[in-house]
């Protein structure tokens, strides 16, 4: 005992010895290593969001442009500019409308298919990978090969279809006005509902199976089952799944573009393209940046949107 | 006749005699162009959903010499195989870092990445672009695997989930054995985050691959196309020779096939773990 307390000071002071020493500046020389790991992905944070963002806000109140070295404060003008011209105004309606109709549609095929899925039947997984599968390319490509199958000639594989069958005239899929949105819309759809079944699925997989036993006991028909049961589980995997096809929906650019290249007119233009368009092509920074700078308000208030409607769909299937 | 019904029902005949029709509905598209690859330009706009009377393979042998094909394939691959390892070892390290030192300014530099995560690339876009413009990265692969870097916020996101399920116990006894940061990470947090490596690898790389956003504004140069921008300026090259632009597709969508078959497994645990990317 006496010892011990007689070797403190000694341990102590030799604390401060080089030898001693080594723990604590060794700890130091650690969480400073450590604190080097978040090095790159702060160079990325800085790069590659903070000064573009900042920068974004800034050009939007400019006439910074390809064509003149100098710029100068313009106010709201690029906004302004936005909200009259035509081509932008339809741009920004057929994404939002894309991004509503894509979810909605999405999301009332999806469920109903993960159910179907869930069971077992022959050939159960070839058909999960039959709607599976078109969220595995490229978005551009299956595009440019839907063209085909919506050619408005006679020779496009839908009004082929419909003119040996029916004898029904080649429809002008991607030519008319209304029907090159619906088009688009359908593609999205088709490329989309698969991967966000499996999605569901995936939930549905974790609900126990004895809940159905108990209600088919209870008497309860298979239809009060997926009101009461199923749907309701799936709440949280609704907020998740309709989260992403927002986001996608609101930021799509591939699709319109090589299956209309936003036509006819400006009938499927998307916000994106505008931007592509007008602010890299066509060297207009600052009403690119604007638009930029909407686009981000937009997304954040759709999604805000979405949070507090599903949460309150929770808070009531609870 | 009811017995039988009812016996087919519960072995699940029933659905798939809907569902099995259904699925070759959804899959015309693909039947559409891979049949059309082996017939003729007169067949193809004759009867677009026949099977080729003889099938004929010179389309392939024509588009591989009209095309750069194989040039497309390793520009698509350099740049898919750099930005994805780079996304992911840097999101890594995030994630490592964020979890061993949770600090005041660490949990807020994390709050700050996820508001970042929800940034998307087209408000950053005209900036970014003036940025890679004056460091002279436009018109580079290499420029594109930095600009796909951005992709590390998502990563980093994936893996912090994960790494809360790491056992602890094992890194702390690592350092006492007095391995250093780096060696802990190399060692042993790698290797036992490898599932989510994997998942979050796949996601990524099928959106670098696929992706036309990024390679439509920074490649300007034919001889960098990636394959999805070959297949996209092809369009206007094979105006009406439809075969060779639907053989063209058939090229680039394998490599997605055979990737998808190898890789199915990850995609489904990754979307079982609520590691979804839109």
């Amino acid at each position: 005992m006496a010892i011990q307390t007689s070797d403190l000071p000694t341990r102590a002071r030799a604390g401060t010895a080089p030898g001693g020493a080594r723990p604590a500046r060794r700890r130091l020389r650690e969480q400073l290593t450590t604190q080097a790991f978040l090095l790159p992905i702060a160079l990325v944070l800085v790069v590659l969001f903070l000064v573009p963002l900042a920068e974004s806000v800034y050009y939007s109140f400019t006439d910074y442009s390809g064509s003149s070295p100098t710029r100068h404060l313009v106010g709201l003008r690029n906004y302004r500019q936005i909200f009259t011209d035509p081509s932008v105004l339809t741009g920004l309606g057929f994404t939002l409308l894309y991004a509503v109709a894509t979810t909605l549609i999405v999301t009332v095929l999806a469920i109903p298919l993960a159910v179907i899925l869930n069971r077992r039947f022959p050939g159960r997984s070839l058909v999960r990978a039959a709607f599976f599968f078109p969220a595995v390319p490229s978005m551009a490509i299956l595009g440019l090969v839907w063209t085909f199958v919506l050619s408005p000639l006679s020779s496009g594989v839908i009004n082929s279809v419909l003119g040996s069958l029916f004898g029904v005239g080649p429809v002008p899929w991607l030519s008319d006005n209304t029907l090159a949105k619906v088009s688009v819309i359908v593609v999205g759809v088709w490329a989309q509902t698969g991967w966000h079944a499996v999605l569901y699925l995936a939930y549905l997989q974790s609900v126990p199976r004895d809940y159905y036993e108990a209600a088919t006991i209870d008497g309860a028909t298979p239809r009060q089952q997926f009101f009461r049961i199923t749907l309701p589980l799936l709440a949280p995997a609704m907020t998740v799944s309709q989260f992403l096809l927002l986001i996608n929906g609101l930021r799509v650019y591939d699709l319109p573009f090589t299956l209309t290249a936003g036509g006819p007119g400006y009938d499927t233009y998307t916000i994106t393209q505008v931007l592509v368009q007008r602010g890299i092509a066509e060297g207009d920074y600052g009403l690119g940046a604007a638009l930029g700078v909407i686009f981000l308000i937009a997304v954040a208030a759709v999604l805000s949107l979405q949070l507090s409607v599903t949460r309150r769909l929770e808070r009531r299937f609870r | 006749m009811t017995a039988i019904l009812s016996r087919l029902r519960t072995r699940g005949w029933l659905t798939s005699a809907y569902m099995l029709p259904v699925s070759a509905v959804m899959a015309l598209p693909f039947y559409y162009v891979l049949v059309n690859t082996l017939k003729s330009q007169a067949q193809t706009t004759g009867s677009p959903l026949a099977l080729p009377s003889s099938p004929d393979f010179s389309t392939y042998r024509r588009v591989l010499n009209e095309v750069p094909v194989a040039a497309a394939f390793a520009n698509t691959l350099y740049v898919t195989v750099f930005s994805v390892a780079l996304m992911v070892l840097i999101g890594a390290m995030a994630a490592y870092a964020l979890t061993i030192r949770p600090t005041r300014f660490n949990r807020r530099f994390g709050k700050l990445l996820l508001l970042a995560f929800v940034v998307p690339t087209q408000s950053t876009l005209i900036p970014v672009y003036q940025i890679f413009v004056k460091l002279g990265l436009v018109n580079s692969l290499n420029g594109l695997v930095l600009v796909y870097s951005a992709g590390s916020i998502f990563c980093w996101f994936v893996i912090q989930g994960y790494m809360a399920t790491l056992p602890f116990e094992v890194i702390e006894a690592a350092r006492l054995d007095g391995c250093g940061p780096w060696q802990v990470f190399w060692r042993i947090v790698l290797p036992l985050i490898r599932p989510i490596l994997a998942t979050v690898a796949v996601f990524q790389t099928m959106w670098v691959w696929n992706d036309f956003l990024n390679p439509n504004v920074y490649l300007s140069d034919p001889a960098k196309s990636t394959i999805v921008m070959e297949v996209y300026t092809s369009v206007g090259q094979f105006q009406v020779d439809w075969p060779a632009f639907l053989t063209l597709s058939v090229m680039a969508l394998v490599p997605m096939v055979v990737f998808f078959v190898a890789v199915q497994r990850h995609i489904m645990s990754g979307l079982l773990s609520g590691a979804v990317k839109g």
